[in-house]
């Protein structure tokens, strides 16, 4: 199953970036023109949406740290929200789930 | 089948498919109670999560992401428990080596083979060639013999 996203612009300052199927690493590479575009927009917020994510391996764990980094860097605050079944076990058993606050 | 990325979906199908076998021969699915079939669920995923990562391993590191060479799955579903063999003739490689790496600086690599480890109750590798790997899970819940 190929990864799927889409940003949803909540308003100015806030966005979802929604992302589907699996983010691995066949597919991490998409989503950084999309990372790039984001955090050069400077938002408030930036949610990462994860309810459809069906697998992440390492390297999507990856993409989704160095979002973290990257809008932490520009001042922009991220939250990973939805994830359940195998990417919230490999959130958790990496202990980003509370770097995340994915309670 | 060729040890690419592009493949790995269609493996990842295949043990899917063999980790549906781990317990699940002795009776109904449908009579299981909701707490075996979260188990089963956790086995999966935990199994899936692995092997995942030994695959990139194989396809990124031993073939050098070039798309060529090959890697071979056997699968052996017992009632209790799953063993995977892959076979693979890329580069060797030293598990023992492979550091714990330190989560607390949300490191943005190094985390596969403590995935992998971690998901299984054995990973054994063996330099080749060929290369061979060796995954074990048994399906038990956690602090059962």
């Amino acid at each position: 199953m190929a990864l799927t996203f889409s940003t949803i612009d909540d308003d100015e300052s806030e966005l979802v970036l929604k992302l589907g199927g699996q983010l691995d690493a066949l597919s991490a590479s998409e989503l950084l023109p999309t990372i790039d575009k984001l955090i050069a927009e400077k938002r408030k917020l930036i949610v990462v949406e994860l309810s459809d994510l069906e697998l992440i391996d390492s390297s999507g764990v990856a993409a989704i740290v160095a979002l973290y980094k990257r809008s932490r860097a520009v001042g922009t605050k991220l939250k990973v929200v939805g994830a359940r079944d195998q990417p919230l076990a490999i959130f958790k058993l990496l202990r980003m789930d509370k770097v995340f606050n994915m309670a | 089948m060729p040890a690419s990325l592009q493949y790995r979906d269609l493996a990842v199908r295949c043990v899917t498919s063999a980790c549906h076998l781990v317990g699940r021969s002795a009776g109904d699915v449908a009579n299981r109670d909701t707490s075996r079939l979260e188990l089963q669920r956790t086995f999966d995923a935990a199994f899936i999560s692995a092997f995942s990562e030994i695959f990139n391993n194989i396809a990124i590191h031993a073939y050098e992401r070039s798309g060529e060479g090959g890697l071979r799955l056997e699968l052996t579903p017992h009632d209790d428990h799953l063993v995977l063999e892959i076979s693979d003739n890329g580069k060797t490689f030293d598990l023992s080596a492979v550091p714990a790496p330190e989560l607390e600086s949300l490191p943005e690599g190094g985390m596969g083979i403590h995935i992998a480890r971690a998901c299984l109750d054995e990973l054994k590798y063996t330099p080749g060639p060929p290369n061979r790997w060796r995954l074990t899970k048994y399906l038990r819940a956690e602090g059962e013999e």
